[in-house]
């Protein structure tokens, strides 16, 4: 939730007061954070005890259920989407 | 953008394995919730500098729930199927996918639920999850469409897989790409409990 309101606090700076003149500046901390955060992910990921030997053993299960949730999701998400763009358009155009 | 992720996660993993312990990487990763913080000020800000996002938006009206729905439904019909393949139960299967990529509270909420080995499995499963997903913005965006982003997300659409959203999809996307966030993350706890314990 804390997430959020902290995102809040930035759509309402973005409209209100923030000079549009540094988008780009924007978008490259934007990068640099995400690198750090991926980083610290992955820095967690090695430090967990015996990680490796977890990896090998459960490792294609996890796999498994990392890939057919998030393929399900995108295909049934593709499916009920595919035509909003065009229904959008209409709208506009009518 | 892709190359920078892998090459900050492989990185990030190996200087775990190494042992190696310097002062301003601990500190990062202490304080890792301070960046995410900042980074959503700074997505915050991108998205109030498009103000005509929310007039589209609200064009949707009930719409906003479709995706949210297409993520569950989805998920919980790949764990299910992930179950048949593993041997595991179909509650094990579909509760370890009604993670939606929350890793850390699937994780330590199935372990409590069912031990350890399974927790393990969530733990990982969704991290690769949020992984997957950054990773497949990109091929999805210029392949499928910009909504089809957000599903493989799931409950990450809000916060870590966000940037990748704003760089690959458009405003509108990412609105309702925080919206399907806030969903998902706060139906997390619920359906979990729900898939262990009555399915």
């Amino acid at each position: 939730m804390d997430v959020i309101l902290v995102m809040l606090a930035g759509v309402l700076v973005g409209a209100k007061f923030f000079p549009h003149r540094f988008k780009k500046q924007n978008e490259t901390l934007q990068v640099i954070c995400t690198a750090l955060l991926i980083f610290s992910m992955g820095v967690m990921l090695g430090q967990r005890e015996n990680f490796l030997e977890e990896l090998k053993v459960i490792g294609w299960q996890s796999l498994l259920f990392a890939l057919l949730p998030a393929a399900f999701s995108a295909l049934l998400v593709y499916g009920m989407t595919r035509r909003w763009k065009r229904d959008a358009e209409k709208k506009e155009e009518g | 953008m892709v190359w920078i992720a892998v090459g900050a996660l492989v990185g990030g993993a190996l200087y775990g394995l190494s042992g190696a312990r310097l002062e301003a990487v601990s500190l990062l990763t202490q304080n890792s919730q301070l960046v995410l913080y900042l980074l959503m000020f700074l997505v915050g800000i991108s998205v109030g500098l498009n103000r005509e996002v929310f007039q589209k938006i609200r064009r949707y009206q009930l719409r906003v729930l479709v995706i949210p729905a297409g993520v569950v439904a989805g998920s919980l019909a790949g764990g299910a199927v992930c179950s048949l393949i593993t041997g595991l139960s179909l509650q094990q299967g579909t509760a370890i996918a009604s993670g939606l990529g929350w890793y850390s509270l699937s994780g330590v909420m199935l372990t409590e639920l069912a031990g350890a080995h399974l927790g393990s499995i969530t733990f990982l499963s969704n991290l690769l999850r949020e992984i997957l997903s950054f990773f497949s913005i990109p091929w999805v965006s210029r392949h499928l469409n910009f909504y089809t982003c957000i599903a493989p997300a799931g409950a990450t659409s809000e916060d870590t897989t966000l940037p990748m959203m704003i760089r690959y999809t458009d405003e509108e996307t990412v609105v309702l790409s925080v919206f399907n966030g806030v969903l998902c993350s706060a139906l997390v706890p619920f359906l979990i409990r729900f898939c262990y314990r009555f399915l």
